[in-house]
């Protein structure tokens, strides 16, 4: 909304932007990250979700209209940068504890001690890349600032990476800077959390854990590349919770989920780089935002058909509200991953079943009634003003959402059966899944090719030995 | 804080990188809004029909010669279609004679 502000100010417009109580601190540091701190702002009394007809009216007439009207016809006072610190400024020199101290007092790290990002340290992440130090991958939202290969080394430092992790965390902000994947919409009120999935020989070479407890920290390479996430969206990006960072609850990082890719090669199917693009063996990594979903237990039967109700009726009520990404707001972009684990993927395997059949499945079974899908949105959420007639009539949508007035026909959750995405990873013999509710456009997923440095295994072993 | 000497000794590096936009003006304010032209952007979420309604009797009621063009005009400001969105609206606001803009809603 504030973008939208900013770009009519720039273009010469007066702005007044609607701006509801809880959120006129978040407003006020996304429009330093915008280039314009003083933009005026319009205070809206409380939530407009959780107000009668006549207190909305009350506080919008009574409130908000005078705002508006000051936003409009007096210019706010000027609002000078901020001095900050040199891209390599030594901010801090001390102990261990103090620089824990003063990392924290400034808001740069997550409460957790950090590894103290010293030359020597920053250097070794360097040389696990080809890519120079002050070359800038992209510019980052909200905060507007530069995503270089030194931050993304300091930053992975700070996380306890280790120096070999360095392709990786480079392939990772490469896909944080692709505008698909939407990185400016990350400290909205629902609190998503990206996930990062990793695929080909590196999971090996570096370690990651990819069987029993592939969710769970405990493993360095899988859990600290996870918590580098996190920190680079705080430090460079600018999510900081009370801030930038709106996630009503939110979560710790996610650890990194890396495919079975020895059961994947085993049953035929192909990994999730492959339905990402890139060729099989290739090393990659896939972001995608999620806001909630869960694990399904014992998911039993000998065959697909006896295994796959159960995982399309989980699927489709994990994916709850999330249905927003589904209408015309979202424009389909709503993409549910499932993950199951290798003993469910054999067993369906077994039977004939690829992946693209699973996914069919799952795009036919996975629905829920017409009334359902419009009630969860237009009665209990938060689009007043939409139906799904409409948006097929005014070919927003596929047909598929209106294919008769019934309103308990059976409708999907995504366009078409490719949107959703299967993973294969977790205790191997255990018949257990998860699914993951997918965020939309704020957070779509996104993949890129790990680069490694030409002398990669060289490196490797000098580093690992 | 420990005084001891196993707390070693770090010179550590500012995590930040350089912030890329420094500070723009804003646009001149209007000296009234009476006889103005004023466009309504929604994100269509969170009310934002209901308030603009609301929005529009309070200031005719200031200002009787403003004038409205509504959010339906221009389509949602967020969502997949964003960056299509907003680089039309220059275009969309001489089209209109658009002196002034309320955006909403930040929830």
């Amino acid at each position: 909304m504030l973008r939208a502000s900013a770009v009519c100010e720039a273009a010469g417009y007066p702005t007044s932007s609607l701006v509801c109580e809880g959120f006129m601190r978040q407003a006020a540091t996304t429009s330093v990250g915008l280039g314009m701190p003083n933009i005026a702002l319009a205070l809206v009394p409380g939530h407009v979700g959780t107000q009668s007809k006549e207190e909305l009216r009350r506080n919008i007439l009574e409130v908000t209209t005078a705002r508006v009207i000051e936003n409009l016809t007096v210019a706010p006072a000027a609002k000078a940068d901020q001095s900050e610190p040199a891209a390599r400024d030594i901010v801090f020199k001390g102990g261990f504890k103090a620089v824990n101290r003063f990392f924290y007092e400034n808001e740069f790290s997550d409460g957790l001690p950090v590894v103290p990002p010293t030359r020597d340290d920053v250097e070794s992440f360097l040389r696990f890349t080809h890519r120079g130090p002050d070359e800038v991958l992209g510019i980052v939202l909200p905060d507007n600032r530069a995503a270089t290969i030194w931050s993304i080394a300091v930053n992975g430092v700070m996380a306890g990476c280790r120096p070999e992790y360095m392709p990786i965390l480079v392939a990772l902000i490469e896909a944080m800077c692709d505008p698909e994947y939407g990185v400016e919409h990350s400290g909205n009120t629902p609190g998503g959390d990206t996930l990062v999935i990793l695929n080909g020989p590196i999971i090996r070479e570096l370690g990651f854990n990819y069987t029993q407890g592939a969710l769970r920290d405990g493993f360095m390479p899988n859990t600290s590349i996870g918590r580098f996430w996190r920190l680079y969206l705080r430090n460079v990006a600018g999510f900081l919770p009370h801030q930038n960072d709106k996630a009503t609850y939110g979560n710790t990082w996610r650890v990194v989920l890396a495919e079975n890719e020895d059961v994947l090669k085993k049953i035929g199917w192909e990994p999730n780089s492959v339905e990402m693009g890139f060729a099989a063996g290739d090393n990659t990594v896939t972001i995608a935002r999620y806001t909630g979903g869960g694990s399904l237990s014992s998911v039993s039967g000998s065959t697909p058909e006896q295994m796959l109700p159960y995982l399309a009726d989980t699927v489709q009520k994990f994916n709850n509200w999330q249905i927003t990404f589904t209408t015309s707001h979202g424009n389909g972009m709503l993409r549910p991953l499932l993950v199951i684990s290798p003993i469910i993927a054999e067993t369906i395997a077994k039977a004939g079943w690829s992946k693209p059949d699973v996914k069919r499945y799952l795009f036919e079974h996975a629905r829920r009634p017409a009334w359902e899908f419009e009630r969860q949105l237009r009665d209990w959420n938060i689009r007043g003003v939409w139906n799904l007639e409409e948006d097929v009539r005014m070919g927003r949508i596929p047909k598929v959402f209106y294919e008769s007035d019934d309103p308990n026909r059976m409708v999907p959750i995504v366009w078409e059966a490719e949107d959703f995405m299967i993973a294969v990873s977790g205790d191997p013999l255990r018949n257990n899944a998860y699914v993951f509710a997918h965020n939309g456009f704020l957070g779509y997923p996104v993949g890129r090719k790990i680069q490694l440095p030409k002398e990669w295994t060289r490196l490797l072993a000098d580093q690992q030995g | 804080m420990s005084n001891t000497n196993n707390d070693g000794y770090y010179e550590v590096y500012w995590p930040r990188a350089p912030r890329q936009m420094r500070a723009k003006p804003l646009a001149p304010r209007l000296a009234t809004l009476e006889g103005k032209t004023v466009a309504q952007l929604w994100d269509y979420l969170f009310k934002g029909d209901e308030v603009f309604a609301l929005l529009e009797e309070g200031l005719k009621a200031r200002f009787p010669g403003v004038r409205f063009v509504s959010w339906r005009e221009f389509g949602s400001t967020h969502g997949g279609e964003e960056r299509a969105a907003l680089a039309a609206l220059p275009q969309r606001f001489k089209e209109f004679g658009v002196d002034a803009v309320i955006s909403g809603m930040a929830c």
